[in-house]
């Protein structure tokens, strides 16, 4: 069992690397062997082979049906985790990436989705890369109570912490920093239309529907005052 | 580069102090307090950015420069851009202004100003608005914990000034230091050892973030293959961290939250959440869906008093029918046929397309009073932080036009001058926002004088026909923006919009911005109308003007349904919008025109191709290729839809 265990993790390791590689361009074999910490062996390959999972056209390697299907599982649960684990759980950046490639190897089906839901179905990684969409994203099921939810589900009036920030445009991103919108500032919706306006601190932002709904925020629990 | 800090300062010098801060933190207030009356507003070279400059005299003569707000040392916009270089360029002193109620974002910059190693001073302005929400800022802490002179200071009430500078003379670089990751660090100081003493610390971490605006500097200081070490490690960083400048900044503001945690301490008033000025409140009810809608219409309509009723009206009757028409045309006219009798000389300066009798009593009679009263009112709408609530409400209108929000500040400055509207079209990010919004302003957005004569000739009309007119107008804006829009392809860009307090403005800072932005038009602007006036002096001195009128005419005459006279309207239109809205006039009133005629001739000319001043902009600003094609794009269209109105009407039996 043991055996079994690290085995299908270092198959789902190369299957990631591949992955990855493709989004960057293509994955050659040697670009593969730099990418992945461990040595590929040739069993390893062979095995991959094996299953149905790789295939080789020259240097190129490809992922069959199968394979892409599993990589695209390893890879959604590895970049859900770094989500959780470094902006909710707000562990440090090198901490948060090795447990989450634990993670990528322990998630059930059914976690992964329950996480993704909890997180309100992020579009991309900390590194903002994306995260494939599991089924839980399109079915928008409503049983897990989500924690994080876009700044355009947000009440009118109520109060949110930034968890994270996910744009379509990097460039976003800066700007949004430089005003002091970042992960881990409150703000508040003042309003939604003709665009919202958010308050951070003593700053209002004003901001489209689309950026909205990049922002994910935790809601603030109401908190009486003595 | 200059040197800061040691050694003696040769005594010819003079120091430069350079005001830095966050948009909206009172820096202009604390410069006019600093300055009194010797100050200069002019734009930075290259661009549309105005930067106030004064001298100041402490124990002896200062200069200090008050910058546009940033939020980032990394620039964002031409703005943040201007602020850098002019620290970049060197600055003896930096006075950093911050508002004492929103200290984190103050001290995001202070951090950089720190890897900067410039000498400075901060601060903390509008201590009093942050006492009544219950803000208490520990000054000397702070001071001890950055190691920079830090003095509390009210500037609209003058308090603290002195202090503040009293402590200009204990200015020095801050102390507190702080690192990032590791990974950056060490990427910091290969970069640093690659400037060799060119530059800093700030430097490399902008170069690192890929600051593209730093490409000129870079390559004129590094060689190719330093450049591309630079750049690899940039392109590392980016990888393991995702974009850079974010991640600087968000360290940055964890860095700052953290100094102001032993600092800062929040005192919860009953009244701090809830009790809210009167301007807090209007400045909700400016940006409500709803409430927003009436006290946008009030805004226009207040602009419209004052712009087209006082300033078209009654300002340029009076400069135009008496000052010139009584008294400079025909005493200028008298001069010029007493000193010469040659026909050419006199016909150039005072005939009928002369310099003194069209170009100056256009340029200085008839716009000189709109452009001012309305230089005047946007001085008044920018200070008191309307315009950003502006662009809020009419966003959704941008955002059909593939525009943000952030456009209506060149549109609204279009109907004062399309030329230093498009101008300010810099304002927007991206190329092609900037060419779909100069487009829509050389087609669609007439300038307070063309709108002069033309309100002037459709209220004679009645309400259907304003309506008409404006209804055409307005549908062409939207629906060329639309495809426009649609056309060019390409992403819109953010809508992430600061919204400052509404504020009472300084009438002091508005008049000094009055009168810089009047200079402006007339060292730049007036030049043109007389090489405009020029122009059409030749054309019409060779006959070229005849010519034209002969093939134009048939256009006019059979798609138009207008009086074949008409044609000379257009041709001047060709030259100054407005003047041609103006010879459709003159043949209005002498009825040669009907109630249908006047519109489709009103409508078309609203259209019609640019002033010669705004074209040459827009071959400056956009190049000539897009300039061409802009032009090519709005002849025939202004002619087509003309031709399609009168049609319309025809056909449906209205004539108004």
């Amino acid at each position: 069992m043991r055996v079994h265990g690290t085995k299908k993790k270092r198959l789902e390791e190369v299957l990631e690397g591949i992955w990855t590689l493709r989004e960057a361009g293509g994955c050659t074999l040697e670009e593969l062997h730099a990418q992945t910490g461990e040595p590929i062996t040739e069993e390893l390959l062979e095995e991959l082979q094996a299953e149905g999972m790789v295939r080789l056209r020259g240097e190129e390697v490809e992922l069959t049906e199968k394979g892409e299907r599993l990589a695209r599982e390893v890879v959604r649960r590895h970049r859900l985790a770094e989500r959780l684990l470094s902006d909710v759980l707000e562990l440090s950046e090198s901490v948060a990436e090795s447990h989450a490639c634990e993670f990528e190897h322990l998630l059930s089906p059914e976690a992964t989705d329950s996480v993704c839901t909890f997180l309100g179905h992020p579009p991309t990684c900390p590194h903002g890369k994306p995260i494939p969409r599991g089924e839980c994203c399109s079915k928008l099921r409503k049983e897990v109570h989500p924690l994080v939810t876009p700044l355009s589900e947000l009440e009118v009036g109520a109060e949110a912490k930034i968890v994270f920030i996910s744009p379509r445009r990097h460039s976003t991103l800066d700007r949004l920093a430089s005003l002091g919108v970042v992960p881990g500032s409150t703000l508040k919706l003042h309003q939604r239309s003709p665009a919202y306006v958010i308050r951070v601190g003593e700053l209002e932002v004003a901001l489209d529907p689309e950026i909205a709904g990049e922002i994910y925020v935790k809601a603030a629990v109401k908190q009486k005052h003595h | 580069m200059h040197c800061h800090g040691g050694g003696a300062e040769a005594p010819e010098a003079r120091s430069r102090i350079a005001l830095v801060g966050n948009p909206n933190v009172g820096k202009s207030v604390i410069f006019a307090c600093l300055t009194g009356r010797y100050v200069t507003v002019s734009n930075y070279p290259g661009t549309t950015v105005e930067v106030a400059r004064g001298t100041a005299r402490f124990n002896r003569e200062v200069e200090v420069i008050d910058t546009p707000g940033i939020n980032d040392l990394i620039p964002m916009s031409e703005d943040e851009r201007v602020t850098r270089d002019i620290l970049l360029d060197g600055v003896d002193v930096v006075l950093q202004v911050a508002d004492a109620k929103n200290l984190t974002r103050a001290l995001m910059i202070t951090l950089q100003l720190g890897e900067m190693g410039i000498p400075m001073v901060l601060a903390l302005n509008m201590i009093d608005e942050a006492a009544a929400r219950g803000i208490k800022v520990n000054a000397r802490r702070l001071e001890e914990v950055l190691g920079i002179p830090v003095v509390p200071v009210i500037a609209t009430q003058r308090k603290g000034i002195g202090e503040l500078v009293a402590s200009l003379s204990r200015a020095r670089p801050s102390k507190f230091s702080f690192t990032y990751p590791p990974a950056i660090e060490e990427a910091v100081r290969e970069v640093e050892a690659l400037l060799h003493g060119r530059g800093n610390r700030a430097l490399a971490l902008m170069l690192l973030a890929g600051d593209e605006s730093l490409s000129a500097w870079v390559h004129e200081r590094l060689s190719g293959e330093e450049i591309e070490r630079i750049e690899r490690l940039r392109t590392r960083l980016e990888r393991r961290f995702g974009r850079l400048p974010y991640n600087l900044a968000r360290e940055r503001h964890r860095v700052a939250e953290e100094i102001l945690k032993g600092v800062l301490t929040r005192v919860l008033t009953r009244h701090s959440t809830e009790s809210h000025s009167l301007l807090v409140r209007l400045g909700w009810l400016t940006m409500h869906p709803l409430y927003g809608i009436p006290i946008l219409l009030l805004v226009l309509l207040g602009m419209y008093e004052f712009v087209g009723v006082f300033g078209a009206g009654t300002l340029v009757d009076f400069f135009e029918g008496v000052v010139f028409e009584s008294y400079i045309n025909p005493l200028a006219t008298e001069v010029v046929y007493r000193l010469t009798d040659v026909e050419l000389v006199r016909e150039l300066l005072v005939g009928e397309f002369g310099i003194i009798t069209m170009a100056l009593t256009y340029s200085v009679a008839i716009i000189l009073p709109i452009v001012g009263t309305f230089f005047l009112a946007f001085g008044i709408l920018e200070d008191s932080g309307y315009l950003p609530r502006l662009a809020i409400m009419t966003n959704r209108i941008f955002r059909f036009m593939g525009l943000n929000g952030k456009a209506v500040l060149p549109m609204v400055l279009g109907l004062g001058c399309d030329t230093m509207a498009t101008l300010t079209t810099r304002i927007l990010e991206t190329k092609r926002e900037r060419v779909i919004a100069t487009l829509l302003l050389a087609l669609a957005v007439p300038c307070s004088a063309q709108l002069g004569v033309i309100l002037g000739m459709l209220a004679s009309l009645g309400a259907e026909a304003a309506l008409v007119w404006g209804g055409t107008v307005l549908l062409v804006l939207l629906g060329v923006g639309f495809s426009a829009g649609r056309l060019l392809g390409g992403e819109r860009t953010d809508f992430v919009l600061e919204v400052p307090p509404l504020r009472i403005p300084q009438p002091g800072n508005i008049v000094m911005k009055t009168l810089a932005r009047i200079e402006w038009y007339l060292r730049e602007a007036v030049p043109l109308f007389v090489l405009g006036t020029l122009l059409l002096f030749v054309l019409d001195l060779t006959g070229a003007l005849g010519l034209i009128r002969s093939a134009a005419s048939p256009v006019v005459v059979s798609m138009l349904g207008l009086p074949p006279q008409a044609t000379d309207a257009f041709i001047v239109g060709f030259l100054r919008r407005d003047y041609g809205a103006a010879g459709l006039f003159a043949l209005a009133s002498q009825g040669m025109l009907s109630p249908l005629q006047t519109v489709v001739a009103l409508v078309t000319i609203t259209l019609f191709v640019p002033c010669i001043a705004n074209t040459l902009i827009i071959v400056k600003e956009r190049g000539i290729r897009v300039a061409a094609a802009i032009i090519a794009f709005i002849f025939p269209f202004a002619f087509l839809v003309g031709s399609l109105l009168n049609f319309l009407l025809r056909s449906l039996g209205v004539s108004f």
